[in-house]
């Protein structure tokens, strides 16, 4: 028996390599051609634009599966499988899914895997579809930018233009401290905090970083700009010489530093998330919050009607000391929709999904973000009839006139952005240097881009 | 073992062998083959792979955050042990005692933390540890001593017995179902006759209770080493080994450079690593428990 | 002298009660912890969100259910399939979890076979492996096989990976029940594997009783292989769908403590329901032993 039993494991021992290797072979079903010739059939599709983010007032999201919805009616030939999953499980799943080379037909490339995927041959180059896509002329060319590895295009940005960067703030509060606009220097905040406390605040402005990519999307990617200027940021993108430990970045790191732990912010910024602090400015226990574009139309959908016609919009004010930019905002399109190199086996599916990511980022959409939510993507919208919007909207659609700077975890390699974003928390609590953060960012930099 | 009289035909032992065994070496070994397969190579998500031999295990060994992340599941381990399965077995026999009322109700309860989902359990601890308005920081304000209000899960020095906690909470009905069942396998007669001879319930506790279900404790120390050593859930959801890596555990590691950082041949190296700890710690504890065991048996 | 005793006697029937009065009152502190959540939990589910952030403790003002109509009605979630589908699942991986972990820890318990070693061995690596570490590979394999995203798929893993606790307490257990009965089951004529099912079936109810309840939680609430293995709609589990609504852009506390209960419903009651006839199974058990 014992035999027997030593048979069946090296059987399937021996299998398992074959199983590991299960890739490159994938039975997939016959595409059938229709008369006309064009695709009918199964397109497989993964996203996070959830029924939940629609509620909260998202306006991406809302106007992604509004197109969604459209496209079925338009296409009944087409059956849309939709895997629809909430950011984090999405991230997780397709990570899986990419390691185990099998992503759905269509999905959300996150800038930051371009290089790597498409370096796997995971993704479809989409250079030519974009050139000549029915939206071409529209298109803003600088959006592809963060989908583009070695001269190739493999996404077409997705969603919203969105600001990582942006200050809300109660305009009747900072008034009554003295203030008819936003500070424009970090001490002039530090030095409202009385004034502010006399009027009921608990804090001069919130932040929530519990899942720790908010420090390096929503702070340090544009302090570091003011500090470094755009020529680093790119620099360090491209490997051609920048370092996180050249002395713009630490001073970026050491400002970052001191402001947290100057007692402007709720002492809990470390273990709140973004929407926790959110919820401290929406119940009047702060005077402004630091938050991203989804924050803005969190705070739209869930503050009194009373606080959203008082709440302007600001820029980051300026840390002493850094001189490389004024007034800059971290901001673009972090996903953009890609195809499966797999797909490219069949050409008249491949020409359905083609057709599908043009249309979800299409001018309609483009169309309905404009006209609903003020909001810009990669493709130009008719002119916004301003007429019909709330000032709220119009306001936050004006703050996008500040000049741009990139997103650092658009591009940057994940393995260094968790290595900086863990040390970062930990920076924030003061038990550890800048300078030791720098190092560490940099030892993993140089390993992964070698 | 059972005398020959009783002893079935081998061929009998196979078939009911057969699918639970295969079942289970399908599902748990030949992934687990893969895995370690994975781990010799350099893979950065996506289907290539370099063959790097021993590279990611010696990096993993010069690897200060794994090393860290397992001094915290020792203590992990260390904690739980205690406060699960020593808190489990004196509430049993504090139920078993005749002067507790509402027998059935303790026992019902008491296994009620276990039935609710991690996502569940840390978000309820998250709100006690809320420091604006936490039950900690309310009690603390309640008792006038302001002084102590703080972020909880934001200190370093206490994040990992502040995880550990909901941990502890939440699993002592579990250990305390396994030594019901246990207790239950001990004939009443036993504790009658110990009572009426005006033992004590702690000297009836060492001297009864203890040695009869001996073997339920060890594997009650076994699952507690094993989840531990693998804890993930509660840990993630709570502070995501943070603040910065001060609550980090090995799991939690291993998914972090598995998919935050896609580098999924070091992952699987990592994820090996707690295997192997795990082995020998599980097997380093057993060979220290039966040694004292029968150093007691011999007293 | 009898002075004396009778005065020590008092003394410990004192000792007795204030012991019997503290061992009452800290047994009754914890099983009220253990139920508070629920009930907190619930109240807090019929309140406004904004109710709750200002007073997360207190009683809702005005209680509504429209979390639980919104929940419900939620368009990704699909809440009713994925309680159907984790029905499913539950059911048939403790059923195989109970009868693969009766055989295998009764004959571990009671026999040496060649290889006996090497199966406790595999049992026990089988509960020390990260469960993490094998999403990808579980993936390829199953893809490879063309056994993923099927109704079926989640039985298989849950059930393996159930199986080693159920062993480790199945076997512990026949461990500690006499031998006797096998010998006089063999004495009347009873085969092996009658005497196995017939007679000491019944004797290890506790503890199969106590492993279906673990197992029942353990594979409602079983997060990661489902999000890695699933993707079809209708075979989507409970936690599944829960994820719809504690993505990073929420933070409606009340709604998600109603897609938490609404989803731990069953089970719970399951639990409350028979909790009763579970402990009296293990009493039974106990007089049997």
């Amino acid at each position: 028996m014992n035999k027997r039993l030593t048979c069946t494991f090296g059987i399937l021992l021996a299998l398992s390599p074959w199983l590991a290797f299960a890739n490159g072979q994938q039975e997939t079903a016959a595409p059938q051609a229709t008369a006309s010739g064009t695709y009918s059939g199964d397109i497989n599709m993964m996203h996070f634009s959830t029924a939940e983010e629609e509620s909260n007032g998202n306006g991406g999201a809302t106007g992604f599966r509004y197109m969604i919805k459209q496209y079925q009616q338009k296409h009944p030939e087409i059956n849309l499988v939709q895997n629809v999953l909430a950011n984090n499980e999405y991230k997780e799943k397709i990570a899986t899914l990419s390691a185990a080379n099998d992503l759905p037909d269509v999905f959300m490339l996150q800038g930051m895997n371009t290089a790597s995927w498409s370096k796997q041959g995971l993704l479809t180059d989409l250079t030519d579809a974009i050139a000549s896509s029915p939206y071409a002329d529209r298109y803003d060319q600088s959006k592809f930018y963060t989908f583009t590895s070695d001269g190739k295009r493999y996404a077409i940005p997705a969603l919203t233009e969105g600001t990582c960067a942006v200050i809300c703030y109660d305009k009747r509060a900072w008034k009554k401290a003295g203030y008819d606009k936003f500070p424009e220097t970090w001490n002039e905040l530090i030095k409202a905090k009385a004034a502010l406390e006399k009027q009921g605040y608990k804090y001069v402005i919130t932040f929530g970083n519990k899942d720790k990519w908010q420090i390096d999307s929503c702070f340090l990617s544009t302090i570091g700009d003011r500090f470094t200027g755009s020529d680093w940021t790119y620099s360090l993108i491209e490997n051609k010489g920048a370092a996180f430990t050249d002395k713009k970045f630490v001073d970026a790191l050491r400002f970052t530093q001191n402001i947290f732990r100057s007692g402007i912010f709720n002492p809990d910024f470390n273990v709140v998330s973004n929407n926790d602090a959110n919820d401290y400015y929406i119940l009047g226990q702060s005077a402004a919050v630091i938050c991203g574009n989804w924050d803005v139309s969190y705070i739209q959908a869930n503050a009194d009607q009373d606080l959203v016609d008082n709440t302007g919009f600001a820029v980051l004010p300026q840390p002493e000391g850094a001189t490389a930019s004024y007034r800059t905002h971290d901001t673009g399109q972090g996903y953009g929709l890609a195809i499966n190199s797999k797909v490219a086996s069949d050409p008249k599916k491949l020409a359905a999904c083609i057709d599908l990511i043009e249309y979800l980022t299409g001018t309609e959409y483009a169309d309905y973000v404009a006209q609903n939510f003020a909001l810009s993507c990669v493709t130009k919208a008719d002119a916004v009839d301003m007429s019909k919007l709330d000032s709220f909207t119009v306001d936050f659609y004006h703050y996008y006139e500040n000049p741009g700077c990139e997103i650092y975890d658009s591009y940057i390699n994940s393995a260094v952005i968790d290595v900086l974003n863990t040390d970062l928390q930990t920076m924030l609590n003061g038990d550890m240097t800048p300078e030791q953060v720098a190092a560490n960012a940099q030892s993993k930099y140089q390993e992964v881009y070698k | 073992m059972l005398n020959t009289m009783i002893r079935p035909k081998k061929s009998t032992i196979f078939l009911l062998l057969l699918v639970p065994v295969a079942w289970y070496i399908f599902s748990v070994f030949i992934p687990l083959v893969v895995a370690v397969f994975y781990s010799f190579f350099e893979w950065k998500g996506g289907p290539a792979k370099t063959f790097i031999g021993w590279g990611n295990y010696i990096s993993m060994i010069h690897d200060k955050l794994f090393w860290q992340a397992f001094g915290h599941n020792i203590y992990l381990v260390v904690v739980c042990i205690i406060g699960q399965i020593g808190l489990a077995f004196v509430f049993v026999l504090m139920i078993m005692s005749r002067f507790v009322k509402l027998k059935g109700i303790h026992r019902t309860l008491a296994f009620f933390p276990s039935t609710i989902s991690a996502i569940a359990i840390g978000f309820i601890w998250s709100m006690i540890y809320n420091y604006r308005y936490g039950l900690l920081n309310w009690f603390l304000k309640a008792i006038g001593r302001s002084d102590l209000v703080s972020v909880w899960l934001n200190e370093p020095k206490f994040a990992l017995i502040l995880v550990s906690l909901p941990l502890i909470w939440q699993f002592i009905g579990y250990y305390m179902v396994i030594l019901f069942s246990a207790v239950a396998a001990i004939p009443q007669e036993i504790f009658e006759s110990a009572e009426l001879d005006g033992a004590s319930g702690f000297q009836r506790a060492v001297h009864i209770v203890l040695p009869l279900t001996k073997n339920m404790i060890f594997v009650c120390i076994t699952l507690c080493i094993a989840g531990n050593m693998k804890a993930f859930d509660h840990i993630y959801i709570m502070t995501n080994g943070g603040p910065g890596t001060a609550s980090n555990v090995m799991a939690l590691y291993a998914y972090t450079v598995s998919f935050r950082q896609s580098n999924m041949g070091y992952g699987s190296t990592v994820s090996i690593g707690i295997f192997v700890l795990s082995l020998a710690i599980i097997l380093g504890s057993r060979a220290l428990l039966n040694y004292f065991s029968k150093e007691e048996a011999g007293l | 002298m009898s002075r004396k005793n009778s005065h020590s006697s008092n003394d410990m029937r004192v000792g007795r009660g204030v012991g019997a009065f503290f061992i009452n009152a800290i047994l009754i502190i914890f099983s009220f912890s253990c139920i508070f959540p629920l009930i907190w939990m619930f109240y807090s589910s019929l309140k406004e969100k904004r109710a709750f952030q200002l007073d997360i403790i207190s009683l809702p003002a005005k209680p509504t259910f429209d979390n639980y109509v919104a929940v419900a009605n939620d368009r990704d979630a699909h809440i009713w399939t994925a309680l159907l589908s984790s029905f499913r699942t539950t059911v048939f991986a403790v059923l195989l979890i109970i009868v693969f972990g009766y055989v295998l820890g009764y004959l571990l318990g009671r026999l040496k076979f060649r290889g006996s070693k090497i199966f406790s061995l595999l049992l026990l690596l089988g509960l020390l492996i990260p469960i993490h570490s094998l999403l990808v590979p579980i993936y390829v394999v199953f893809n490879r096989l063309g056994i993923g995203d099927k109704w079926y798929t989640l039985i298989i893993p849950y059930v393996a990976f159930g199986l080693p606790i159920a062993v480790f307490l199945i076997h512990g257990y026949v461990l500690s029940v006499p031998k006797e009965f096998e010998e006089a089951a063999a004495i009347d004529g009873y085969g092996f594997v009658r005497t196995m099912f017939s007679i000491l079936l019944p004797i290890c109810m506790p503890i199969l009783v106590t492993v279906a309840i673990i197992q029942t939680f353990a594979c409602w609430n079983e997060f990661s292989f489902a999000l890695v293995l699933i993707n079809n709609i209708n075979y989507k589990t409970v936690p599944l769908a829960m994820t719809q609504f504690t993505g990073q852009f929420n933070s409606n506390y009340p709604k998600m403590m109603a897609a938490m209960l609404l989803t731990m419903a069953p089970v719970v009651l399951f639990y409350f329901l028979f909790s009763k006839k579970i402990i009296e199974g293990m009493v039974a058990g106990a007089i049997k032993g």
